[in-house]
């Protein structure tokens, strides 16, 4: 009996461990929002909500945060439907060259995203597209998509190929198939791609920080901006903001999903 | 009824611009959205690779017309780009080392737990700070680390300190650390789910404490996934800009950082783009040797043809 206690007993320090390292950011930052004091300290000074309205008021943070909002729609818009199609295509058709395609399409998450981001940049100045908005979204979907792919993908292995043919066999034409059977059987991973491509469009720094100028600047750029040596509450209180959007996303991943799908071996 | 007429419209109109005669195009076809997108980071790419071969001109701000090594050179002959290489493999290796230390344990029990609120639990506490973001996350460990943060002004109340507890090396590993471990996990969890459970009850029944279980034949069967998160959690420590800038603050430059500033300081987008180069080589052969060597692990798109 004893090594088996010895053997939880060492797993869940270490889990614990872990686990205070996860939430500490999260949990001072939620504390700290929430302070009535002008500097973070401890013990606390007592219970506000005034940095929430101070935030509120300030146009600066409404207008990153809501073009934040738009640079993950336009990335998620873009990755949905060319992410889907890729996995399809993967899971279902002979295609030529399919893994040097596999590879190709690794790609974004083997060049650092420095090296992507500078590119970019050097790519989208000469285009003349600089300056605008849905090119960071667009951005962020490229850098992003394998996410995209691998969680339709995972989806798409685990669909009966019989299913398809039967629809076909009683005469369903293509696309009827298509909608039908197959765009029905892969929901969950489409659901969990579009999620994971919205929060990470949302919370993408460095491509942000590389691709935006002063009217464009989005809402982690934001944040990065105005970090000074003496920390203020107010950071603290828009950093909220990304801990409520993280909740809602698992929330819904959970719910439509579920979180165990991360779980299950390939 | 409604949905069942567009249906059939829609048809008519696959059947027009998409004959069944090109049925054998049609995965390439659907491939198509994907691999433009990816070329606008190759094209990215390219136009970086041809300006890293140029010399800029850092007075009139112009590009020079010949091909040239002289950036590569130049960046060679810099003992900083080779300090800033050297701390970031280190720290890659590192934060690599500890990371999956720190991973395995808690995708194991995460795994294995019997209570399905258990699980829940390190689920969420795994993606909530995965998809809070690194700027937050980071902010939130200066609020706690830094000079006249919540540590600093606890032991003040004990009389101790202030302790320097950011901007230095530890500091940025701890950051990385902490940023990595969620993408480890999530790597590692699905390998853990496909051993079987009963292969290591065999092996303790045999008498092999729990360790050697684990030493012998846990760890070795998960191997494909410990692979996958090594050579994730390495790339992207390797390459991360934004803990060394924030929690290092200026004191402890990675590459990216490096890149950063020969473009925005210096303003020599000429070296800069020789200097990213050379880190996408890295990165590239890296994740090449290792998925060579030791296979795709749990990384791959495995599409599984029946």
């Amino acid at each position: 009996m004893s090594t088996v206690r010895s053997k939880a007993v060492v797993l869940w320090t270490v889990v614990v461990l872990n686990l205070i390292l996860l939430a500490a950011p999260t949990v001072i930052i939620l504390g700290a929002s929430v302070t009535t004091g002008n500097i973070i300290a401890f013990p606390p000074e007592g219970f506000s909500l005034k940095w929430y309205g101070k935030v509120f008021a300030s146009v600066v943070l409404r207008e990153a945060f809501v073009r934040s909002l738009w640079v993950s729609i336009v990335c998620t818009v873009i990755a949905v439907p060319a992410g889907t199609l890729a996995a399809l295509a993967l899971a279902r058709y002979r295609v030529r060259f399919a893994k040097l395609l596999q590879l190709y399409l690794l790609l974004p998450f083997t060049v650092p995203l420095i090296g992507a981001g500078m590119g970019m940049l050097m790519l989208f100045g000469e285009l003349g597209i600089l300056g605008e908005l849905w090119p960071v979204g667009l951005a962020c979907c490229v850098i992003n998509l394998p996410f995209m792919i691998w969680a339709v993908l995972a989806s798409a292995n685990a669909l009966d190929t019989d299913l398809e043919n039967a629809a076909a066999n009683c005469g369903a034409a293509p696309l009827q198939a298509f909608v039908t059977v197959t765009l029905p059987a892969v929901a969950p991973g489409i659901i969990t791609g579009a999620l994971l491509m919205f929060v990470l469009a949302f919370n993408e720094f460095l491509v942000s920080l590389l691709l935006t100028d002063a009217n464009t600047v989005t809402l982690p750029v934001s944040i990065y901006n105005s970090i000074r040596n003496v920390i203020t509450p107010d950071l603290a209180a828009v950093s909220v903001v990304y801990i409520l959007v993280a909740t809602l996303a698992i929330a819904l991943l959970d719910r439509w999903v579920g979180l165990e799908i991360f779980l299950k071996s390939k | 009824m409604g949905a069942s007429v567009m249906l059939e419209a829609l048809e008519g109109i696959r059947a027009t611009l998409w004959p069944r005669a090109f049925k054998r195009f049609t995965g390439a076809m659907l491939l198509l959205p994907a691999v433009a997108l990816v070329l606008v980071l190759v094209a990215g790419l390219a136009w970086m690779g041809d300006a890293s071969l140029h010399l800029l001109d850092t007075e009139t701000f112009e590009t020079g017309a010949d091909y040239t090594a002289a950036n590569y050179r130049q960046m060679g002959g810099q003992a900083t780009y080779w300090i800033v290489l050297g701390r970031s493999i280190l720290g890659a290796a590192i934060v690599t080392l500890v990371t999956l230390v720190l991973a395995f344990p808690y995708a194991y029990v995460m795994v294995r737990t019997g209570s399905a609120w258990t699980r829940k639990i390190l689920l969420v506490s795994l993606f909530l700070p995965f998809f809070i973001g690194q700027v937050v996350r980071a902010y939130g460990w200066l609020i706690i680390l830094g000079k006249e943060g919540l540590l600093n002004s606890l032991f003040g109340i004990l009389g101790l300190g202030p302790f320097k507890m950011i901007y230095n090396y530890p500091s940025v590993l701890f950051g990385l650390v902490q940023y990595l471990l969620p993408f480890a996990v999530l790597l590692i969890a699905p390998a853990v789910t496909a051993i079987d459970e009963e292969i290591e009850l065999a092996s303790e029944s045999l008498g092999a404490h729990w360790l050697r279980t684990f030493r012998h034949v846990t760890l070795p069967m998960a191997k494909p996934g410990l692979v996958a998160a090594a050579l994730v959690v390495f790339t992207l420590a390797l390459t991360d800009y934004a803990m060394p800038v924030i929690l290092g603050g200026g004191t402890n430059d990675f590459i990216a950082n490096a890149v950063y500033d020969a473009f925005f300081r210096i303003s020599d987008s000429g070296l800069g783009s020789a200097v990213a180069i050379v880190l996408v080589l890295i990165a590239t052969l890296l994740a090449a040797v290792i998925l060579t060597v030791l296979g795709s692990g749990t990384l791959g798109f495995s599409a599984e043809r029946r």
